[in-house]
């Protein structure tokens, strides 16, 4: 009789730093399997929003339930943990270690072994290490990075870094993955690629929330959209439904008034 | 796994390090080696450290516990130095453990800073207690007790026993770096931020390191008190600290064991070749250290790759010399 449960909620978040509200009062859910976009003009909040998901730093008010629990103020790495991994924004990665040496740190929560058996490299924790590395591998080829594997992250094109980025984000397990403007800065044959890229991880199964600027993509790569504006949400719906609303056009095109002006 | 030249060079240093004392006859000349075993243990501390990305001063401070620990353990409660040896080492490590859970909650220049501070007052504090045997410090700390036939009266048994000690050191931070917890270190230090998205606990990753950094330290402390046989509390101050940084700089630090080697042998050795006396060393040694910051940051063991680059430099000056003859044109 009940209805699913979604696998994220985020209910009536809150964060102010000193007298600024950056977000106000945010609620919205994602299913399990979703591809859900947060868009919004500059200074809605998005990348707020994010951080407090992942936990860099906790909501004044409000609560995050992921999986049916609340996981509210947790630290960043305890909410990794649980199965929440981001890529972030601008390109973060280990710029002096080679392309699989960045893959492998995110397989740090990976190991069943315990540190001392890493320590004494003993056949077990060997034989974790050589699995962690053949999967390595595999998320390298799947997101088509597997030609690059030796290079180190620095001498790469952006879009790889950025493909790269997420990569280290998968390492991670994750159940959720939060993408922090995927397309920023790339080219339009880039863009294609890490959305074709995006389309795969959430066939094996990963919910995706996804913030980005490029409206048309967005259009094009989510389930769902949640429009913020000023720290609140302003609108929810299918793309489509997006698309034509009113307070989501003002918002960006500015309001009727500001139109006449121009 | 490690290739033959790895594994010939290492039997090389290994045999040379075990007939050493047939071709270094003189004492003085021992006694420095000795020093250095120490000197590069705490420059391997230091490293460890710097290895999470955590630059510590405190390397002198814990050395200094260390040594004091194990003179006390063996003066007033008759411990074996075979006990107090490690005993040593774990106090060093517990009292890393009380001091890091606030101190390396920081990182940075905070952390820093705290270090720094830690290393001037523990010289204070082992001045003004009775029980570290005040200013005047500790005399008469005995010599290890005999092991069956081996008695502690001359230099050759303690070089034997510094080298031990040594390569055990090195053998464990071997394994260290190249386990998962060297692999955590090494992400926290690249980027903090990413680290902790990939599930690892700074705080508790950099306390690790903290722990077993002292625990080293402590360890060198016990062998020099029992060596030197006396302690004095100005020897584990502020610029004890900074020596042991040099150490790493000088040698390259970004090689966590190399490193130390060669820039603890250098500072031991060249300074006493030279005959300087104790109170210029302090410029030579600061003149040193901002030589190396402005020239040579990676230290000694990236000359080679600092040579190859030569030629690029001049390259580059060329070019942009005729750039500036092409503005006047």
């Amino acid at each position: 009789m009940s209805e699913i449960q979604p696998l994220f909620e985020v209910r009536n978040i809150t964060k102010h730093f000193g007298g600024l509200q950056a977000v106000s009062d945010v609620n919205f859910t994602v299913m399990s399997g979703e591809i859900l976009g947060l868009i919004g003009p500059n200074g809605a909040g998005k990348s707020t929003v994010f951080n407090l998901i992942s936990g860099f730093y906790p909501p004044s008010s409000g609560n995050v339930i992921f999986k049916g629990e609340d996981i509210t103020g947790r630290k960043a790495h305890k909410i990794t943990e649980l199965g929440i991994s981001r890529a972030f924004q601008e390109v973060t990665l280990f710029m002096k270690l080679s392309v699989s040496e960045n893959v492998l740190s995110g397989f740090h929560l990976y190991y069943r072994q315990g540190a001392w058996k890493s320590f004494l490299h003993t056949p077990a924790a060997k034989n974790e290490e050589n699995q962690a590395k053949k999967e390595v591998l595999e998320i390298l080829q799947f997101m088509g990075l597997s030609a690059v594997k030796d290079q180190l992250a620095q001498n790469l094109p952006h879009g790889h870094q950025k493909i790269l980025g997420v990569c280290i984000a998968l390492a991670t397990h994750p159940t959720l993955l939060l993408l922090d403007e995927p397309l920023t800065g790339m080219h339009p044959e880039e863009t294609e690629e890490m959305m074709r890229v995006i389309r795969q991880i959430r066939e094996r199964g990963v919910t995706i929330i996804l913030v980005e600027h490029n409206i048309n993509a967005v259009m094009r790569l989510c389930d769902r959209i949640v429009v913020l504006n000023q720290g609140r949400k302003i609108a929810e719906g299918l793309p489509q439904e997006i698309r034509n609303h009113k307070e989501v056009i003002e918002a960006y095109l500015g309001t009727d008034d500001d139109e006449e002006d121009a | 796994m490690m290739n033959r030249k790895t594994v010939i060079g290492i039997a090389t240093v290994l045999v040379v390090l075990a007939i050493l004392p047939l071709i270094v006859t003189s004492p003085y000349h021992m006694h420095l080696i000795i020093m250095t075993c120490i000197n590069v243990m705490l420059g391997l501390s230091f490293s460890l450290l710097y290895s999470t990305g955590m630059l510590s001063i405190a390397a002198g401070s814990f050395w200094g516990i260390g040594a004091y620990a194990s003179a006390l353990f063996v003066m007033k409660l008759d411990l074996s130095f075979w006990v107090a040896l490690p005993l040593s080492a774990l106090v060093a490590l517990l009292a890393a453990v009380i001091l890091g859970t606030v101190i390396t909650r920081t990182s940075g220049i905070a952390f820093m800073i705290q270090t720094l501070v830690l290393s001037m007052i523990m010289p204070e504090i082992f001045g003004n207690l009775e029980i570290f045997g005040g200013w005047a410090g500790l005399l008469g700390i005995p010599a290890p007790n005999p092991l069956g036939p081996i008695t502690f009266l001359r230099k050759i048994p303690f070089y034997y026993l510094a080298i031990i000690l040594l390569l055990l050191n090195i053998l464990v931070f071997q394994a260290l770096y190249f386990s998962r917890v060297g692999r955590a270190w090494r992400a926290i230090r690249l980027n903090p931020n990413l680290a902790t998205m990939l599930g690892i606990n700074l705080y508790r990753y950099r306390l690790l390191a903290f722990m077993i950094s002292s625990a080293s330290a402590g360890l060198a402390g016990s062998l020099y008190a029992h060596y030197f046989q006396s302690l004095e509390p100005g020897m584990f101050g502020a610029f004890k600290g900074i020596n042991v940084q040099i150490f790493s700089i000088l040698g390259g630090l970004n090689f966590y064991i190399l490193g130390p080697v060669i820039g603890s042998a250098i500072m031991t050795f060249v300074p006493e070749l030279l005959r300087v006396s104790k109170e210029i060393e302090p410029i030579l040694t600061g003149g040193l250290l901002i030589f190396l910051v402005i020239f040579l940051p990676g230290g000694i063991l990236s000359l080679g790759e600092f040579m190859s680059s030569i030629p690029e430099i001049f390259q580059k000056k060329k070019r942009t010399v005729r750039e500036g003859e092409g503005e006047y044109e």
